[in-house]
């Protein structure tokens, strides 16, 4: 008996000991100063309200928007680690429009490599099988043409971590993948389409994509104004919205009624780039404003940035 | 290492792989069921209950042929079963008395369970599941040991997640490891370890004496061309009796009894005078003397005649007769192309390749909720996962047909149920709160959001024409517990040969619904789709 005792007492020394080695190395991010937030990373701090319509194939549109935005080096510094959210949370091929088209994906990770990112990781937490949204979307395979450039679906509780949402209406608190939070910049890159709870899904909707517990956002909250507390933490430095062909129906897991449109928008206000891909856009069959929308609306009456599409300085480029 | 124990752990090693390559991300020529089909109780017996030749399971046809020549090879190189029977049986087994003399009481037994399992295919009853080997190990490794690994797996990462996010490897730190789970997996791994626990009787005592697939294949080698032979060098030191695994030597060390040596050349390679050889021989007359007559044989068959009546008597068998009507669950849906109940449960195997390889977890083996005759077999589980919709694995890795093997533009059409809408549980109808996502979700919509008059919300319908019963708004509904939509069999298809394209086109289904317009979900006013606000 007095053995086995003795036995026991070692094994919790150990196993306090080794927690608390866990513990330390779990806290190095921590102390390491990568907590910045996403939000810090938007370039030079200015309220710049520029955007951006490209129109033309899809690659040659990114580059030519970012072009007009001032050039992906005025958002990528080099070495920067980069998180870029495409709408990756559907098997469906390219042509459902339920997806980011992987060449607008392939185009914004060249974009992040040439201008010297250490890393870009694209990143979505799938509605469906990981493997398969990765690989049916083609985003996967986008991706793996760059150097440092990967896509992952995350699902385990344990890359995501809790953050406290301050002045929060609804979503006082969610779990956020811990990439996103130690970023030094977080690219939205959404396919423009309807969606049947919130009207369209779009960059701010996206931002759903990089947290663990959504289900609470539609159970226990109205869901818009959850929306526009989670896009307080998860703030885009650049949005690329791929309106390259849209679903006008049916979403935002299709099918649907997909138009071919040939554009992609660009903005460092991600509620300007949304409220314009609204406005660009036609949604089962008629014509909206973005104010429209309940969470562009919310987010624009929070001071996230501006739906007010006709007193922005747009700038259009054809390609 | 010998011959034998390298070449038995190389298809053992095959064999893990194909279970492993059972997923989403084999290649499409792979064929992760080819050692089950090579197991000829598997493949023979399944033909018997089902009544129907199976073109691709008459590989097994070879292993028999081979033991005309090679003698019970199968049991010794490829079986898994006996290569974690003999892994065991080196942690298990102790010295004993080992000649074939000697532990011949139960040898017999293997040939009436054969006859037993005979008896019930007759009336088309199979128990293939729990004798065959095959269908045990990928059983007991797909459900049991893969999701135990994963699970581990991910304990391990989610304790140095941070280390490895910290030192920049994204590649781990993102990696996500999620264990199915599954049904059943409890009793699967108890009555596997069960079979490797009776080494503490003696070595491969299953092998010996109750392995139905070993004494088919011992039917066929009374007499192979390739045979033991002792020489006079033999001093009788008695080595390779007490060493032989299936006890198959004399104790005058010369004698062997052919239908159980399983010619693993072991007693060959430790005699110390060499005197052992296996050669092509003749003449050399073999010796079976197990305990076994004829009528010993015709009450085996008999009992397992009616253990098969029992069972189609019983009230919960499912008949797929209209009259009387069966005593069905309402959610039991079987995997797309899986053949009509009878002549799938005739053929099902229970391997559970399927549920290993399904990628949403959603396929469960299932206890007698589809009647004893049912036991093990799979179903779809729409609250744990949704039938992707352009995914066909289950029936590509079937081993005997009891899912049909379709292809993806086949399969999109072999409809496997109709949701219905529990109004009473659901939120928006019940609670008037807005929630959608059962029509966000479903692949086909097949599920629409109207508004009613007096009610402030849309409420989800559902177009049974379009519902491919793929169980995703079941999956992804919000409520806790039961759903408040659930897949029910009703409009399932279950066909035994045909286009199912044919038959759902015929029935005027649509499940390619892309690009089809929509009847858009207004309100009442008819001006606004759902989520958006009138101009202000």
């Amino acid at each position: 008996m007095e053995k086995t005792d003795m036995d026991r007492r070692q094994f919790l020394i150990k196993s306090a000991r080794c927690a608390a080695l866990g513990t330390c190395i779990g806290a190095i991010p921590a102390i390491t100063g990568l907590t910045s937030p996403a939000a810090s990373a938007t370039p030079a701090g200015e309220k710049v309200s520029d955007l951006v319509v490209a129109r033309g194939n899809a690659r040659e549109a990114v580059r030519a928007a970012i072009e007009a935005l001032g050039g992906m080096g005025r958002f990528v510094k080099p070495g920067a680690k980069v998180v870029v959210k495409p709408n990756m949370s559907f098997a469906n091929p390219p042509d459902w429009a339920t997806t980011t088209h992987p060449d607008v994906v392939a185009e914004i990770a060249s974009l992040c490599v040439n201008a010297g990112a250490a890393s870009v990781l694209v990143l979505d937490n799938p509605l469906r099988n990981i493997e398969m949204c990765l690989e049916r979307s083609g985003i996967k395979h986008a991706c793996s043409a760059y150097e440092g450039t990967e896509a992952f679906g995350v699902k385990d509780k344990s890359a995501f971590r809790e953050v406290e949402i301050k002045g929060a209406r609804a979503l006082t608190t969610t779990m956020i993948m811990r990439q996103v939070l130690e970023a030094d910049l977080l690219i939205a890159a959404p396919v423009a389409k309807s969606h049947s709870a919130t009207g369209v899904s779009l960059s701010m909707k996206g931002m759903m994509g990089l947290i663990y517990n959504r289900r609470t956002m539609h159970m226990d909250m109205d869901l818009d104004t959850a929306i526009v507390d989670l896009c307080t933490v998860l703030r885009p430095g650049l949005t690329i919205i791929d309106a390259t062909r849209i679903l006008s129906d049916g979403g935002p897991g299709g099918p649907g009624k997909v138009i071919t449109m040939d554009r992609i928008i660009a903005s460092q206000d991600f509620v300007a780039a949304d409220a314009m891909a609204v406005e660009m856009g036609t949604w089962y069959g008629k014509k909206f404003k973005g104010s429209q929308v309940k969470h562009i609306r919310l987010a624009h009456e929070r001071g996230l940035g501006s739906m007010d599409t006709s007193s922005l300085k747009v700038k259009e480029v054809q390609v | 290492m010998r011959l034998q124990r390298l070449i038995q752990i190389l298809f053992f090693a095959l064999f893990l792989a194909l279970i492993l390559l059972a997923s989403y991300q084999a290649p499409e020529f792979l064929e992760s069921d080819a050692l089950l089909r090579l197991d000829p109780l598997l493949s023979l017996g399944s033909m018997a209950a089902a009544r129907a030749f199976i073109p691709k399971a008459a590989v097994a046809g070879l292993v028999l042929i081979v033991a005309l020549f090679l003698g019970r090879i199968f049991c010794g190189y490829i079986c898994p079963l006996g290569a974690c029977i003999d892994f065991s049986d080196s942690i298990l087994s102790k010295k004993r008395e080992n000649s074939f003399e000697k532990t011949r009481a139960f040898r017999h037994y293997k040939y009436l369970i054969l006859a037993g399992l005979a008896g019930s295919a007759v009336f088309g009853i199979s128990w293939i599941a729990f004798f065959s080997p095959l269908s045990l190990s990928v059983r007991f490794f797909g459900l049991v040991i893969h999701p135990v690994f994963l699970f581990l797996e991910g304990s391990v990462l989610e304790v140095l997640r941070p280390l490895f996010a910290a030192a920049g490897l994204d590649h781990i730190a993102l990696a996500s490891v999620q264990a199915p789970r599954f049904n059943t997996n409890f009793f699967t791994a108890s009555f596997f370890l069960a079979i490797l626990a009776l080494g503490l009787i003696a070595p491969r005592f299953w092998c010996r004496n109750l392995c139905p697939a070993g004494a088919l294949i011992a039917l066929f080698s009374p007499r192979p061309l390739f045979r033991r032979r002792v020489s006079d060098a033999c001093t009788g030191c008695g080595r390779c009796v007490r060493n032989c695994p299936t006890g198959a030597i004399s104790k005058d060390f010369k004698g062997v009894a052919q239908m159980e040596c399983i010619t693993c050349l072991k007693c060959e390679n430790i005699c110390p005078e060499k005197a052992v050889s296996f050669r092509i021989a003749r003449g050399v007359r073999a010796r079976a003397p197990i305990d076994i007559t004829r009528r010993k044989v015709i009450k085996a068959g008999a009992a397992g005649m009616a253990t098969a009546a029992i069972t189609l008597t019983g009230l919960r068998h499912i008949h797929g007769e209209e009259e009387p009507r069966p005593l069905k669950p309402s959610n039991l849906i079987r995997p797309p192309g899986a053949l009509p109940e009878t002549d799938f449960q005739a053929r099902c195997v229970r391997c559970a390749l399927c549920a290993k390889a399904c990628p949403t977890n959603t396929l469960q083996p299932l206890w007698f909720e589809a009647g004893v005759s049912g036991l093990l077999s799979p179903a779809v589980t729409p609250r744990l996962g949704g039938c992707e919709q352009a995914c066909n694995l289950c029936g590509r890795v079937c081993p005997t047909g009891a899912i049909r093997p379709l292809s993806f533009n086949e399969k999109l059409f072999a409809k496997i149920g109709t949701a219905r809408i529990i109004k009473s549980r659901c939120i928006a109808w019940e609670q008037a709160r807005k929630c959608l996502i059962c029509d966000e979700i479903c692949p086909y919509n097949a599920i629409s959001s109207r508004f009613l008059e007096d009610h402030p919300v849309t409420v989800p319908f559902v177009d049974e024409k379009r519902c491919n019963g793929c169980g995703y708004c079941e999956n992804k509904c919000l409520v806790t517990g039961e759903a408040a939509i659930v897949v029910e069999a009703t409009g399932e298809l279950r066909l035994s040969k045909g286009s199912y394209r044919r038959e759902a086109r015929r029935l005027g289904l649509v499940f390619n619904a892309k690009q089809a317009g929509e009847d858009h979900a207004f309100d009442g006013s008819g001006t606004l789709p759902p989520g958006f606000e009138p101009h202000r």
